[in-house]
């Protein structure tokens, strides 16, 4: 859907480029996760991919053809939830979606989008009056209010609570699943973890690494199992390489023998992995 | 430029002006301002009623636009409209259009009080259309002041100095305290005395001279190039620089 080649930005005030030749690709249907410490160009990058910055070099194709050959047209095929609730306060939430539904050709059925995310029933209040969850949930129903082909979500489960964060992912699959496409950043890496089909991280103006989580927990995990078992009242552990794990007789014998605690894969997890990659520790981080 | 699509754009700045308060703000001081005149005798009421349709036809517009584009920067939701088929051309439009009609509304009310109270003798046409002008010129330069504005309390001291130096020149010709050919001619350049030009062309009482279309000219000529080679130009940069993407 998108492909970007070679992209660089330098804001004017800075010296030196903030986007040194960014390579990536974002396919049709799937969920693109953007990763990275802040300052290294996260939100540079989506706000070239949106057509608000355009003093860019290199390439961006967006359906084979050059975004920048797009009028402001591009805008009915996009939907952006931002990170921070983007509502006139004093209005109340029908009266903002109202405004930007007149603004576009295609329209999403509100009311059902809005039951979804609990905030039917808020409507008629004013957004200065919600919480900063309704804020959040309203963000996505403005994103979506145009029924677009690629979603642009900005930390989207961000002060939710755990049953709305659920609600949320379920919405953001259900949207893959009827074929749209979405690029998301977050720094919540088990949202990350649970909805992308690929992610790229990015490490000033460059992209370390662009995989699936999975092939990603395994090339930055040890290839071996971790076995916890109780001996002589005692809690012990052993690790085994997982190359012909089914040869390995000691591994055999102790779960055949031994009253087993926990069995671990040496796979690693994405905030390990965003660590590793980056150099910075998630706390630090947003 | 898609004509529905300003239209939707102008109900919305003008529902925004309403729920914001900038409306009865705006109604308001006009009232308190209509109501100190009404107590005035006729010859101070005489200079002051086009004064208070000059103030409120430029340094009340110009903070009324900014108040607005404060509102908009606090809530971040000109980022939201940034990313809608809406072109920037047509946001602008919209704002220097709901902004003069709203102003025209505050400045009509005391206007046509007045013509009943005191019965004053107005040119129609030329005294509205001398606001619809001012009002668009002078909001279209206080959003391009917004854009260079850091804090809301910054901007209304910038406010406060601009109209001062505008202003008072103006005043003191008006109220005779400096006179004579050159200060009537060089004060022409100043904006505000070419919008006074105006506003008293819109007044039976006052002979149209040249410099009523030098003023006339002179503003319209503005409004056109400020809005083309600034106001627009600028609204990209100003707007992501807002922008919390």
């Amino acid at each position: 859907m998108f492909k970007v080649e070679n992209l660089e930005f330098k804001y004017t005030k800075n010296q030196s480029n903030v986007l040194n030749g960014l390579n990536f690709e974002i396919k049709e249907g799937e969920i693109f996760g953007f990763l990275g410490p802040s300052g290294a160009g996260k939100s540079t990058t989506q706000k070239i991919i949106i057509k608000i910055l355009e003093d860019y070099k290199g390439k961006i194709l967006y359906k084979d053809k050059d975004l920048k050959s797009y009028g402001n047209e591009f805008y009915e095929d996009i939907g952006v939830s931002f990170e921070m609730p983007v509502h006139f306060s004093k209005m109340t939430a029908m009266e903002n979606i109202n405004f930007f539904l007149k603004l576009y050709k295609n329209n999403e059925d509100i009311e059902l989008l809005m039951k979804r995310l609990g905030l039917w029933e808020d409507r008629n209040k004013l957004v200065g009056e919600f919480s900063k969850g309704m804020k959040i949930r309203l963000n996505l129903v403005r994103a979506l209010l145009n029924k677009p082909k690629m979603l642009f979500l900005d930390e989207p489960t961000n002060g939710l609570d755990p049953a709305n964060a659920m609600i949320m992912k379920d919405i953001i699959r259900e949207f893959k699943n009827n074929g749209g496409t979405v690029f998301i950043t977050s720094h919540i890496m088990s949202d990350i973890d649970q909805l992308c089909d690929r992610v790229a991280f990015i490490v000033n103006g460059e992209i370390k690494e662009i995989d699936s989580p999975r092939n990603l927990k395994i090339r930055y995990g040890k290839r071996t199992v971790k076995v916890e078992y109780k001996e002589d009242n005692q809690i012990k552990s052993k690790e085994y390489p997982l190359t012909e794990i089914s040869e390995n007789r000691d591994f055999i014998d102790i779960i055949k023998s031994k009253d087993i605690e926990t069995i671990h894969s040496g796979e690693t997890t994405l905030e390990d992995i965003f660590i590793k990659v980056t150099g910075v520790n998630l706390d630090n981080e947003s | 430029m898609k004509v529905s699509r300003l239209k939707q754009l102008i109900l919305g700045e003008l529902l925004r002006l309403h729920k914001y308060n900038v409306i009865f703000i705006s109604v308001f001081i006009a009232l308190v301002w209509g109501i100190i005149l009404y107590f005035v005798n006729s010859n101070i009421f005489d200079v002051l009623l086009p004064l208070l349709i000059l103030v409120d036809s430029t340094m009340m517009s110009f903070m009324y636009i900014g108040s607005v584009m404060f509102f908009e920067k606090k809530e971040s939701t000109l980022s939201s409209i940034l990313v809608t088929p809406v072109k920037n051309e047509e946001i602008v439009l919209s704002k220097i259009f709901a902004n003069t009609l709203h102003n025209l509304l505050s400045t009509s009310l005391v206007i046509i009080a007045f013509v009943f109270i005191k019965q004053v003798e107005l040119r129609y046409i030329l005294i509205f259309f001398s606001i619809i002008v001012i009002t668009s010129l002078f909001t279209g330069l206080g959003l391009l002041f917004s854009y260079y504005q850091k804090d809301f309390t910054t901007m209304l001291m910038n406010i406060m100095i601009l109209a001062f130096l505008l202003l008072i020149p103006s005043a003191l010709f008006a109220f005779g305290i400096i006179s004579g050919k050159f200060w009537e001619y060089i004060l022409l350049i100043n904006p505000i005395q070419a919008a006074q030009e105006l506003i008293n062309g819109g007044f039976k009482e006052y002979e149209i001279t040249w410099k009523y279309y030098f003023s006339l000219a002179y503003l319209l000529v503005g409004l056109i190039t400020t809005y083309k080679y600034l106001i627009i130009p600028k609204f990209q940069k100003y707007a992501v620089s807002i922008s919390g993407v």
